[in-house]
């Protein structure tokens, strides 16, 4: 998550985050942290871990660095060998511009290589008559209308162009022409394309030769954002996969598909084939428009957050993943946060074979839209959140300055809190491809996952609402508010907190669940056999019961929500540990 | 037909295929169109395509010879690297190809093929199975095809 270090390296405030990190998860001061995470050692190896990623292990490549480079591959190799640069050039590419390996090679055995690439040791001429006869067109012209490479073959300026374009048109292989004369195998290099091709051929030529210096490299890659041109060059055996690229598109440089951190490539492959098999049943899903649960009046998605509020006068909100109250997806009101899980209804009653079959399959199709649903819906939130976080750079934060008198220094909070809502929509959307392999059978597993998954779910859709509709009061108003101190507070709260859920759930994620431990599993799965309830039943508990897994239950109904930020606190506290505001 | 500007190459080739003809081949120009050629090869002696006269006629495209001619037996042929439309897989006509290579230098690769048969590079699947489990009884068919199709008659 490279973004995400990014976000650390952008709030600045290291001291503060740390704040966050003891008071979110630490509920009681003098609680220490003993017990708070979830029987998970790596805590303290987390600064390591993040330091780790910050030695960025690859660099971004413009074209003019590219060139560069591989001009000065092209004269350090024709130095050492001392040989032509041309000759250099189709050395190294014939090597897949291995420096090291064309040294190997050469001074093993000069001869071979020679043979094998084409290099003549020695130049033949071209026979000093007056007259030659062109070995394509048979026609014969004066010795200065004949052209040969290194072994002296004729042909004329009209069959060379001819040559070389068929060729070049051909695709890349023209990178490795030889003479026309079959019998011949001397290689014809960059000069004589130079020479004899067409403009046009030259510069296509000169193409081939830049994409073949990326594309023929192990360790150099084009970005694959479409018509984006810089190339990464990656330094293996450091630590992550993930690569962002100068224009901001973020990929997996193993796989090449867009970051999928915690999610591995192999999961994400095959998530992809399944989406493309299942386009066809998926497309509606990807309507913006569905009818409000109450009064059937279709409504629109036009805001990245999953929380909807129907048109007056019905102003039902609801979620638009799951289409339920909203009001039962935090544990404000006493809901837990189940929208991510989805749970097979029961079959009652006795079916035929082929009952049983249809439902199965009936079945396996809602599972899977379940997951792909959020998935997609998470993507689209996704990229809104990207186009918010722009306008916000572009214009917003100009005018927020302007309306709230503020500086624009002063508003960094909200850059770093779209940010961070667009990293975890990304992060967020490849949990449920997680989810959706995630084998039934490993029940304690799948709880603890989904109860990870839900609070971060919940806490972003916090934030993301937070940050898209509670900012617009303060966009709009007609002279400062002194409220917004307190929307500072609490975007700032949120951030942090929503952070702090996302790196939980990456974490146990690339650990493969491991902190799910016999006796954990055991606990989650005595506790009940509706999952809704394993961890932090229903109660507005929730959270801090399965944090601290195993340890005694200590939520009682003292415990509250801030009005302001929403944070959930100990009973007792007095005024709330995130944003100080009294209960 | 469009014989009016054919390149000074293809009738020089013409010119030596018929003055010279390599043994056991004949190639010769269509009348309305010199870039079609009708061909005749004579079954190699010592293969299991002696005796036969094979017929295949050869196409000089527009960029020739930028581009290999197209080739294609007329005969019926049992052979590996031949598919039963009498498409042949060389690799001079395909990747192969070199614009210094000429109709000569084809037709005898041609030729060639048929002395060695190449079971290892198919075009056509079944035809080379049957060399490869029982090259005997597979020599047995071609020489049968040999007389059924090529006989001259
Ligand atoms: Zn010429
Ligand atoms: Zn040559
Ligand atoms: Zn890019
Ligand atoms: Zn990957
Ligand atoms: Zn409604
Ligand atoms: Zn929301
Ligand atoms: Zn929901
Ligand atoms: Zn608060």
């Amino acid at each position: 998550m490279d973004s995400d270090e990014d976000m650390h390296d952008a709030n600045g405030s290291e001291s503060l985050e740390d704040d966050f990190y003891s008071e979110d998860m630490g509920m009681e001061s003098d609680d220490g942290d003993a017990d708070y995470d979830f029987g998970n050692e790596e805590t303290d190896d987390d600064a390591e871990d993040i330091n780790l990623h910050r030695q960025q292990n690859y660099t971004i490549l413009s074209e003019s660095d590219i060139h560069q480079r591989q001009e000065d591959d092209i004269s350090r190799l024709s130095a050492v060998l001392s040989i032509s640069r041309v000759a250099a050039c189709i050395l190294l590419r014939y090597y897949k511009w291995s420096v090291s390996t064309v040294h190997e090679e050469w001074f093993a055995n000069e001869e071979h290589v020679r043979q094998v690439v084409g290099l003549l040791e020695n130049p033949i001429d071209i026979p000093n008559v007056h007259e030659l006869t062109c070995g394509i067109c048979f026609e014969t012209y004066p010795r200065n209308m004949i052209s040969a490479a290194a072994c002296g073959h004729p042909f004329c300026g009209a069959c060379w162009r001819g040559y070389i374009g068929t060729s070049i048109n051909d695709g890349p292989g023209c990178l490795v022409l030889r003479c026309p004369d079959p019998s011949c195998g001397a290689a014809i290099g960059q000069d004589m394309i130079n020479k004899l091709a067409t403009e046009e051929d030259k510069e296509k030529y000169a193409r081939y030769l830049l994409r073949s210096y990326i594309e023929d490299n192990r360790k150099t890659k084009w970005c694959p954002a479409p018509g984006c041109e810089f190339a990464v060059d990656f330094e293996f055996g450091s630590g992550s996969n993930d690569v962002c690229c100068k224009c901001s598109y973020s990929f997996c440089w193993h796989c090449t598909e867009e970051t999928h951190r915690p999610v591995d490539c192999g999961t994400v492959a095959k998530w992809i084939l399944k989406n493309s098999a299942e386009s066809e049943n998926m497309n509606w899903i990807l309507a913006n428009s569905k009818p409000c649960p109450k009064c059937k009046r279709p409504i629109e998605k036009n805001q990245g957050c999953m929380h909807m509020t129907c048109t007056p006068p019905c102003k039902f909100e609801f979620c638009w993943l799951c289409l339920g109250t909203w009001s039962e997806h935090g544990e404000r009101t006493g809901g837990f946060y189940a929208c991510n899980r989805y749970e097979v209804a029961k079959q009652e009653g006795l079916y035929d074979e082929s009952e049983r079959r249809r439902e199965m399959a009936k079945n396996s199709l809602e599972r899977y839209t379940h997951y792909y649903e959020r998935w997609a819906t998470n993507q689209s939130s996704r990229q809104k959140a990207l186009a918010d976080l722009h306008s916000m750079q572009t214009e917003k934060l100009e005018k927020l300055s302007e309306k709230q008198s503020q500086p624009e220094s002063q508003l960094k909070f909200i850059i770093e809190a779209w940010s961070q809502i667009v990293e975890c929509r990304r992060v967020l959307k490849w949990t449920y491809a997680y989810g959706y392999y995630l084998p039934e059978h490993e029940h304690a597993k799948r709880q603890f996952f989904e109860y990870l998954q839900g609070e971060a779910e919940s806490g972003l859709e916090r934030l993301h609402q937070c940050a898209e509709k509670e900012l617009q009061i303060y966009l709009e108003a007609d002279s400062p508010m002194k409220e917004f101190n307190d929307f500072r507070t609490k975007l700032a709260g949120l951030t942090s907190v929503t952070r702090n859920y996302f790196e939980n759930l990456v974490r146990a994620l690339e650990t493969g669940l491991k902190d799910v431990d016999s006796s954990n599993s055991q606990a989650a799965c005595s506790q009940s056999s509706s999952s809704k309830s394993a961890y932090g039943k229903g109660s507005k508990g929730g959270k801090n019961k399965a944090a601290r897994s195993g340890g005694p239950s200590r939520n009682s109904d003292d415990d509250w929500s801030c009005d302001r930020c929403t944070f959930f606190n100990p009973g007792s506290a007095s005024t709330c540990q995130m944003c100080e505001h009294h209960q | 037909m469009a014989n009016s500007n054919l390149p000074r190459r293809i009738i020089k080739e013409t010119q030596r295929l018929l003055s010279e003809p390599a043994p056991g081949i004949s190639a010769s120009p269509s009348e309305d169109n010199m870039r079609y050629f009708n061909v005749m090869i004579l079954g190699p002696t010592q293969s299991p395509y002696e005796g036969g006269v094979f017929k295949l006629e050869l196409f000089l495209p527009e960029e020739y010879p930028m581009a290999a001619p197209k080739v294609r037996f007329l005969t019926k042929i049992y052979h590996p690297n031949i598919d039963k439309l009498g498409r042949i897989c060389l690799d001079i006509l395909k990747d192969k190809w070199s614009p210094a290579l000429q109709i000569r230098t084809v037709l005898l690769s041609i030729q060639a093929l048929l002395s060695a048969p190449n079971p290892d590079d198919p075009l056509s699947d079944n035809i080379a199975k049957h060399w490869k489990t029982n090259e005997a009884e597979a020599v047995e068919t071609a020489k049968e095809w040999t007389r059924l199709y090529a006989s001259g008659a």
